[in-house]
């Protein structure tokens, strides 16, 4: 079983919470204020808390001497640094007196400090028994052992020291401190009743390592108030913490419909084994106790299985894994202790063993989930770590207990055999456990460098290419457009979601692009992702600037040409018209000068909206004819707007011109009628007139006509001219795809290699 | 009396060409002066009392500006002679708006295109001289868009194509009431918005049900509101400056 991720289940709402202000957000500051002084007292008090501990620990009882277990339930003196036992290893201990009653006899039950662990009922009213017994002759200053085939030995309890607190109680009290501390940065972090949760369960846990390191004191002797408090209270805060998971696993979803009914029951439950531990612990069958731990640990499986099925989500994934390696770690543990217990000499060992083997992989666990969207790598040690601490504890235990080697020997195994699972599960984890990735290197590569290339050929879709390229690298389950600003890119939600900003300039705006769930709702976002986000998207502003910069360069250039040919052959054309000989010459070079114009005019300008277009053209035609003489028939319908490219304008312009011109010059036309229209991107145009012009086959085809056809074929159209009854030609150009025409960039950009 | 004429044009052919233009216009006796750069325009208009034309017992009547001379652009001179009591036209091979346009806002009261044939021109001028001044499909876009932007910076927006994003559509409106050479009448714009689509004046007047010659008190008035209010700019620009 696994504690949840403090706010996993806000899967409904992505505002940025303060968490997540802590990655860099300008508020930084202020948002850590309080905070940071809260954190200082809470370490502090913690702090304090274990020194009064340990002091008091040091300040209680002892007999420095080492004892151990045999099969038939006897208890052997090992060793022990007191002149009194200096001789007398290897003998039994029969009875424990305080030097004024009559001694009383002792088993292998007194080294067995857990009640919590132990199994057997009146087993454990013995071991209390006993221990309580050696207490209180602790506590009365003298203590009478009975050994086997020696006279009774005398010896003054003396307190333990700092020293006789032994090696392994302070990694256990760093870990206490540890979790305390992670709980009050969680709960201060984000004031919620999620965190709460959390803080609840690291509470709980940090008080079992507490007994835990109670227990593992070294010598014979613990204080009173330890044996009989550890039952009710070691069942307590398992049975909480396993309470405050479970409702914690119901409620990762909003959808699951007896989710509130469920954690109810189950803190009823929990509540009523509470009472009756507490009320009379004696009689509360261990089997009763631990049945309902594991019941609890399915039901936390079953919950988070729901929650993935309602609502997909990473969370939900990564939840389901650690609850299934606790749930079979805590059925291990289980198994052992339940086999051992009626073997006298390793029952302490294996009791101890598992629960602590146990406590630990929990606690790491606990201590991982607030940083699973922090980094991937961190995920991984942390999960691999855990993995091996518990691999190799219970190997160690296997070895000591049921092949009775040497201390040191188990322990070489163990860490043997843990290595060689750690190289075997490593593939496995990184796989499975953590989220697959399926881009590879030259995948990323390729999909950047086709984004970079379509944003530089089409900058107007920016937007949607940024979109597309962040789908393709992440494969979120959604993509959004995020009300929330940001000015990088970053994690929210614990991992539930990524921001990426949207517009291509920092101060373009607070949008946002947000991905919900990486990988279809497999993995977690992490910061890794969060920077390659960025990096992503700084290499499609450098595509846009670059092909901002050379379209200014292309304009520039244009409008320079431009402006020389304009000024310099405009100039001398002017000056030619007006001294032309004939009237002809002087059309012609008018007309010349005209197309100059629109030349010039299209290098300059960039694109025109049609209906502009349509109302110049239809201007300049006016003045033109009136000042023939002639009528304009005018009808112009489109069904888009169409923003014009210079290719389009420039033909359209140009086509228009010549052909009224022809109808005029030649044809001496008193009317002409134009008729445009642009339907579905299907461009027809029609020029007609009742001059005198026949039989257009016949035709020589000159400068002008074949302007036409080039220009029209130019915007891949056809042209034709008919004869009208009774008088006049009639010319149509149909340009079936004109939409698609003249945008040379764009289509270039097409065929780019996709 | 004659009626003085001055023509700054650098290219001699179509400077006479534009002498023969203005004597076919108009039945007056005219005296055409003419000048080839700002330099020299400067002195005549000097002479005849300096570019306000207040002390000139006999200041022009009709200036033609070139906008491309060698000494410098048509435009300053306009600028100069905004409150010159004569109907300047600029003279130019530019049709497209953004040329035109910054010279009817220095003053111009109309334009003529050179290339144009002989009789259009001479048609075009006595339009202009008698109030109804040509304006072009492009340039009442431009105007629509001067106006309703208060006579602001219209240069940068007009048309470029730039659409402000939906969300930052919030534009800081001015506290004080806009002043009435700074707007349109609904008329107006109308007439302006039929102008931008390339109806022709006779079309405006029956789309509206007006008489045509009221389409062109329109135009004119509106011209007016853009010389009015360029001027405004300018003064105020001026003030900011130190110059006034």
């Amino acid at each position: 079983m696994s504690a949840p991720l403090p706010g996993s289940g806000d899967t409904s709402s992505f505002e940025p919470s303060s968490l997540d202000l802590a990655s860099g957000a300008p508020e930084f500051g202020a948002w850590l204020g309080w905070r940071r002084r809260a954190l200082a007292t809470v370490a502090l008090l913690a702090c304090l808390l274990l020194f009064a501990f340990t002091r008091w620990l040091a300040a209680t009882p002892f007999i420095d001497a080492q004892w151990s277990a045999r099969a038939d339930g006897a208890v052997l003196l090992q060793g022990s640094n007191l002149p009194a036992l200096q001789d007398l290893q290897g003998r039994r201990l029969l009875a424990l007196g305080d030097g004024l009653a009559a001694p009383r006899p002792v088993d292998a039950l007194l080294l067995h400090r857990s009640p919590r662990w132990q199994v057997d009922n009146s087993a454990r009213a013995q071991q209390l028994a006993q221990q309580q017994w050696l207490a209180s002759c602790l506590a009365g200053g003298t203590v009478e052992l009975l050994l086997e085939g020696h006279p009774p030995v005398r010896l003054q309890a003396q307190p333990r020291g700092f020293a006789g607190l032994g090696l392994v109680i302070w990694p256990l009290l760093s870990l206490v401190l540890l979790l305390l501390l992670f709980a009050a940065v969680v709960v201060l972090a984000r004031p919620q009743w999620r965190s709460a949760l959390f803080a609840l369960m690291a509470l709980c846990q940090a008080g079992n390592l507490a007994f835990i390191a109670l227990e593992t004191l070294r010598g014979l002797g613990l204080p009173e108030v330890a044996a009989s408090a550890d039952l009710p209270w070691r069942l307590a805060l398992d049975l909480v913490t396993a309470a405050a998971i479970v409702q914690a696993f119901w409620q990762l979803s909003d959808k699951l419909p007896h989710a509130r009914a469920a954690i109810a029951a189950t803190w009823a439950v929990v509540a009523t084994v509470l009472l009756w531990a507490l009320l009379d612990s004696a009689s509360l069958p261990w089997s009763v106790a631990q049945g309902l731990c594991l019941a609890l640990g399915v039901e936390a499986l079953v919950a988070v299985q729901q929650a993935h099925r309602a609502e997909p989500n990473p969370y939900a994934i990564v939840m389901r894994r650690f609850a299934a390696v606790g749930l079979f770690t805590l059925v291990m543990a289980t198994a052992a202790v339940v086999v051992s217990a009626h073997r006298p000499e390793m029952a302490y060992g294996v009791a101890v063993g598992a629960s602590v083997a146990w406590y630990l992989f929990l606690a790491s666990l606990l201590l991982l989930t607030p940083f699973l969207s922090r980094s991937r790598q961190v995920l991984r040690e942390f999960a691999l770590l855990a993995g091996i601490s518990t691999v190799a504890a219970s190997v160690d235990l296997l070895f000591a207990a049921v092949f009775s080697t040497s201390a040191f020997t188990s322990l070489a195994l163990a860490v043997f055999i843990a290595l060689a699972v750690y190289a075997g599960a490593r593939q496995y984890l990184l796989q499975h456990l953590l989220g697959r990735s399926l881009l590879t290197t030259e995948r990323t590569f390729e999909l950047l460098y086709r984004a970079a290339r379509d944003v530089q050929a089409r900058p107007h879709r920016y937007p949607q290419r940024q979109a597309q390229l962040l789908r393709e690298l992440f494969e979120p389950l959604e993509i959004g457009v995020a009300d929330t600003g940001t000015a990088r890119a970053r994690v929210t939600g614990g991992g539930a979601a990524l921001l990426v900003p949207l517009a291509a300039g920092a101060a373009d705006g607070p949008l946002a692009v947000q991905l919900r769930f990486a990988q279809r709702g497999q993995r977690l976002f992490t910061q890794e992702d969060a920077r390659l986000a960025q990096r992503v998207l700084e290499q499609l502003r450098r595509a846009v600037a670059y092909d901002e910069a050379v379209e200014r360069g292309r304009h520039e250039e244009r409008q320079r040409i431009a402006q020389d040919l304009h000024d310099d052959i405009g100039a001398r054309l002017l000056t030619l018209m007006y001294q032309s000989p004939t009237k002809e010459m002087e059309n012609y070079i008018r007309h010349t000068l005209q197309d100059l114009k629109t030349l010039t005019r299209g290098l300059a300008a960039t694109e025109h909206l049609l209906s502009h277009a349509a109302a110049e053209w239809k201007a300049d035609l006016l003045q033109r004819l009136k000042a023939a003489e002639a009528q304009l028939g005018w009808s112009v319908q489109f069904d888009e707007d169409l923003r014009l490219s210079v290719v389009q304008w420039s033909a359209l312009t140009r086509v228009l011109r010549e052909l009224v011109t022809n109808a005029l010059y030649h044809g001496h036309a008193n009317r002409i009628d134009v008729v445009m229209t642009l339907q579905g991107g299907a461009l027809a145009l029609s020029v007609s007139d009742d001059g005198q012009g026949r039989d257009p086959v016949t035709w020589a085809h000159g400068l002008g006509l074949g302007g036409v056809r080039k220009r029209v074929k130019l915007l891949g159209g056809r042209v034709q001219w008919v004869e009208r009854q009774p008088r006049g030609i009639a010319c149509d150009v149909q340009v079936p795809r004109f939409s698609d025409v003249g945008k040379g960039r764009s289509s270039t950009a097409e065929q780019a290699p996709r | 009396m004659a009626v003085k004429v001055l023509i700054l044009e650098d290219n001699p052919v179509a400077r006479s060409f534009l002498c023969r233009v203005v004597r076919e216009s108009f039945s007056d006796t005219i005296v055409i002066t003419e000048a080839g750069d700002l330099e020299s325009a400067r002195k005549q208009i000097l002479l005849t009392g300096g570019s306000q034309g207040l002390h000139g017992t006999d200041p022009f009547k009709l200036i033609l500006v070139d906008l491309e001379l060698p000494d410098g652009n048509g435009m300053e001179l306009l600028a100069e002679l905004r409150h010159y009591p004569a109907t300047k036209i600029v003279t130019t091979l530019y049709s497209d708006d953004d040329h035109l346009f910054p010279a009817l806002q220095c003053g111009a009261d109309g334009y003529l295109l050179k290339e144009d044939r002989f009789e259009v021109l001479v048609e075009e001028l006595q339009k202009i001289v008698r109030g109804q001044p040509p304006l072009s499909p492009a340039i009442a876009r431009r105007l629509l868009t001067h106006f309703r932007l208060g006579g602001g910076n219209d240069l940068h927006l007009a048309d470029s194509g730039f659409t402000p994003p939906a969300f930052s559509t919030s534009k800081p409106v001015p506290i004080e009431k806009q002043l009435d050479h700074e707007r349109l009448t609904p008329r107006e714009t109308e007439v302006l918005t039929y102008l931008s689509k390339g109806f022709t004046i006779k079309e405006i007047a029956s789309l509206m049900g007006i008489k045509w010659f009221t389409v062109n008190d329109h135009i004119k008035s509106i011209y007016k509101k853009l010389n009015v209010s360029s001027r405004a700019e300018a003064a105020v620009l001026a003030s900011k400056q130190g110059l006034v």
